[in-house]
């Protein structure tokens, strides 16, 4: 029973919530869509499944990128219109070269240029991110609004929309998932990342180095935002003039709302991403299915869930911090062990 | 001299089931200067702070001058403490402050007289003979030492009768220790007591009239200082003997001829001038000078973190220049800054990526593959070898006691195969069991061939540790002194100042 009661101790609270929410948002989601009249759970339909998931997919896909820069407690408030230039210019390239494939290296390129530039600026500039990318969310918008009054919405190249085929789709997405996974969890640049987010400074003295290690973050996150376009136009068919709007919003909720610190730090863990991006899916697809699909109520519950789980954690803050200084005192005043010296 | 002006009688603080405080007597003298002396956890901050009222007590009672004190507001009772965490806030001036909790005395209608307050802190400064600092600047922006003395005029300013100081010395270099004591007996003299604790032994002995010796939260002893010796207070600190010197026993450099590490006109803008040395493998390389000597900003340039404007940085094993603090990293270097929670330390992350921090370049495998297996093994088998007290390697670090932050400072280099490694003042704020088992570690290392440059408040660390001892002031090396008979406290001091 007390070693019952000492690992539920040991369960960091913050780290419970965001699971807690999911499963609780799912099964609201769930009993509040049964349709009397076919006797079935509309949220467990495979077609409704199917949409949440293909939903789900740019914000997660845009956040594996977004969460190195969260992780060294940095925000990129670029990632929407980042998407939206490299799409942009991506299908606008694709399309008067008539090379349809070149979408796909030119999108990519494109971001990853907009994600050293932030880089670079941050890192060399000593500038705040959040400033920097704010400027940039501005600033770039201007600039796609400007180029799309003559590239027009493009729609996909037909030699690619094979790609917009599930069975091509949903792989390609896994294998995505997987290499970011295993860049940010097990190697070097997501461990050292999370250093930086932990304290800074202690990175730069034990040698690590930082500078780069920011523009690398920033630089994966811009590279996202361009395979985030390319995921889009394969889901929408093409290019729109709302590309990639509130994208950034959401994928930063997507983020804190599965439980990463504004910090970021050790915090920062790659299962949170997917965590919080189908949280907020499935309120969204689950107001639209009981019949409150109006912008206004997705947003408003959007709004107040964020400032619940806010809440939640900064209980589970300061209740870990008094557990801590319990821990401390009582270390002060048991009894010191003197240390055997060999 | 004989009339108690403050008495505890059975004192008790429990924090849920352990007993910080066991029925603690104890009894102060008009004018006395008296040391509190225990390892880290004996409870002596614990007792001090429910003197001054940060804690309240089970039972027991306190009295001053035969009144019963009720520690509600220690102030009122002229009694006024410096805490061992720094009590300042970073964001006001450094005069605020002074007066930080007590600037309604300079306020009218709402506004405060900031010119009136600044005079009164400067007052406070020259009264005590403290060294006065931008009264205007943000506190934020000085060294963690301007920001004691701060605390410490902060106490002052109250004309305290009693004053409380906990651990005060340790984040002073010595010029400013000097004045401590100075300050010490003009209280004395003046007929106020004090309360003071401190981890270095002979310093105690050195600056206080009787000490108080605790153990796992009761009085095992009092003493009087004239008549005791350093191994009796440790003897009755730890309960049991322990070896009376745990610095070297020889009295002679001893080194091996290769050279490590050579600088060479190394100028930092602002912090050094013309900085050349060689550092032998298996040497001890002794820094040692006031606090503004720049002793501190050697240990950041050797390791690459400032910006010289001149000179270089060699290591001579890999014959490169280091510039950059990562190439220091890859080449077998290590670096233990001096304050440990902030440039150390990451305080929230777990003892498992404290250590391996400095390690996950060898420690990852094919396809950048940093394997959390390896990194457990080496973390776990860390916390064994340097016998840290914890709960597992996923413990996060802020929950240990200073010394064992401090062993895993120090043994996330020791981990590595090094070559060079650059300690700044690496006893700081650590009991003597710890700082024994440094120096053990640090002997251990100078046989294994690492060179060593050992930058350090302490002269007495310096002078039990070092082969050869470089003196600096104002940024320059004045002196090179080697180990034999010229190492001394008196002969190096001299030089110092």
């Amino acid at each position: 029973m007390s070693k019952m009661k000492e690992k539920l101790r040991k369960l960091n609270f913050q780290d419970v919530v965001p699971f807690v929410a999911f499963i609780v948002i799912f099964l609201f989601f769930t009993f509040a869509s049964y349709n009397s009249r076919t006797g079935t759970f509309q949220m467990l339909t495979l077609r409704n499944l199917n949409t949440i998931v293909s939903q789900a997919m740019i914000t997660i896909v845009v956040a594996t990128g977004a969460m190195f820069v969260v992780a060294q407690g940095s925000t990129d408030l670029s990632v929407g219109v980042n998407l939206a230039l490299s799409g942009v210019i991506g299908s606008y390239v694709a399309y008067i070269t008539g090379i349809d494939w070149l979408l796909i290296p030119v999108s990519l390129a494109m971001g990853l240029i907009v994600g050293i530039f932030n880089g670079v600026i941050v890192s060399k500039c000593k500038v705040s991110s959040f400033m920097l990318t704010l400027a940039m969310l501005i600033g770039v918008r201007g600039l796609v609004n400007y180029l799309q009054t003559f590239t027009d919405v493009q729609s996909i190249p037909g030699s690619l929309s094979f790609l917009s085929n599930s069975a091509v789709k949903i792989p390609l997405f896994i294998v995505i998932l997987v290499i970011m996974c295993y860049v940010f969890e097990f190697t070097k640049v997501g461990r050292y990342s999370r250093a930086i987010g932990e304290n800074e400074t202690t990175a730069k003295f034990v040698g690590i180095p930082t500078d780069r290690l920011k523009i690398i973050a920033f630089a994966l996150s811009g590279l996202m935002a361009g395979v985030g376009a390319i995921f889009y136009i394969i889901n929408m068919g093409g290019t729109s003039n709302q590309m990639g709007s509130f994208l950034e919003i959401r994928v930063i909720m997507a983020i804190y709302l599965g439980g990463v610190l504004v910090t970021g730090g050790s915090s920062a863990k790659f299962y949170k991403i997917l965590l919080g991006s189908f949280s907020i899916q499935i309120i969204i697809t689950g107001l639209a299915l009981i019949g409150k699909s109006d912008v206004q109520y997705s947003q408003t519950v959007q709004g107040l869930l964020l400032l619940l789980i806010l809440f939640l954690s900064m209980l589970a803050g300061s209740r870990r911090r008094r557990h801590v200084e319990h821990l401390e005192v009582s270390e002060e005043a048991g009894k010191a062990k003197v240390i055997d010296r060999k | 001299m004989s009339e108690a002006i403050f008495e505890i009688h059975g004192l008790n603080k429990s924090f849920g089931s352990t007993h910080a405080n066991r029925n603690i007597n104890l009894s102060l003298k008009k004018g006395e200067i008296r040391g509190l002396i225990g390892e880290n956890g004996s409870g002596k901050s614990t007792l001090i702070s429910q003197i001054a009222g940060l804690y309240g007590s089970d039972s027991g009672e306190m009295f001053i001058g035969g009144e019963p004190y009720a520690p509600v507001d220690a102030y009122d009772h002229k009694i006024s403490m410096v805490l061992q965490e720094l009590g300042v806030v970073g964001n006001l001036p450094v005069g605020v402050n002074v007066f930080l909790g007590r600037t309604k005395q300079f306020t009218k209608y709402g506004v405060l007289n900031g010119t009136a307050m600044r005079k009164a802190a400067a007052q406070v400064f020259e009264q005590w003979d403290l060294p006065m600092p931008p009264l205007s600047a943000r506190m934020g922006d000085m060294l963690i030492e301007t920001r004691k003395m701060v605390e410490l005029a902060r106490a002052l300013s109250v004309d305290p009768n009693i004053l409380l100081l906990d651990e005060i010395t340790q984040s002073l270099s010595l010029n400013n220790r000097q004045k401590l004591y100075q300050l010490l007996q003009k209280l004395k003299a003046m007929g106020r007591s004090v309360i003071l604790i401190t981890h270095d032994v002979e310093e105690m002995i050195e600056i206080t009239d009787t000490i108080t010796i605790l153990r796992d939260g009761e009085v095992v002893g009092e003493l009087v200082s004239a008549e005791t010796t350093p191994d009796q207070v440790k003897r009755m600190m730890v309960g049991r003997d322990i070896s009376g010197d745990y610095y070297r026993a020889d009295m002679a450099p001893d080194y091996r001829e290769q050279v490590a590490l050579e600088v060479k006109d190394l100028t930092v803008p602002g912090e050094l001038e013309d900085i050349s040395f060689q550092l032998h493998e298996g040497e001890i390389l002794g820094f040692c000078g006031l606090s503004d000597s720049g002793i501190h900003a050697v240990g950041k340039a050797v390791f690459g973190l400032s910006r010289p404007s001149a000179g270089s940085v060699r290591l001579e094993s890999k014959n490169m220049e280091i510039t950059k603090p990562m190439q220091a990293l890859d080449n077998n270097m290590g670096y233990v800054p001096k304050d440990r929670d902030n440039e150390a330390m990451m305080i929230e992350a777990s003892i498992r990526e404290n250590f391996t921090l400095p390690s996950l370049r060898e420690l990852t495998g094919p396809v950048a593959y940093v394997s959390p297996k390896r990194m457990n093994r080496l973390a776990g088998e860390m916390v064994e070898k340097m016998s840290v007290k914890c709960t597992g390697i996923f413990q996060s670090v802020s929950a240990l006691s200073g010394g064992n932050k401090q062993k895993i400072n120090l043994g996330r280099w020791l981990a590595k195969d090094l070559k060079v490694l650059v300690l700044d003042c690496p006893t700081r704020g650590v009991d003597v069991g710890v700082k024994a088992y440094i120096y053990g570690l640090m002997k251990q290392a100078k046989q294994e061939g690492i060179a060593t440059i050992l930058i350090s408040d302490e002269l007495t660390e310096v002078i039990g540790m070092a082969d050869r001892l470089l003196v600096m002031k104002d940024g320059k090396i004045t002196r090179e002194i080697s180990r034999g008979a010229e190492f001394t406290e008196q002969a190096i001091i001299e030089v110092m100042i």
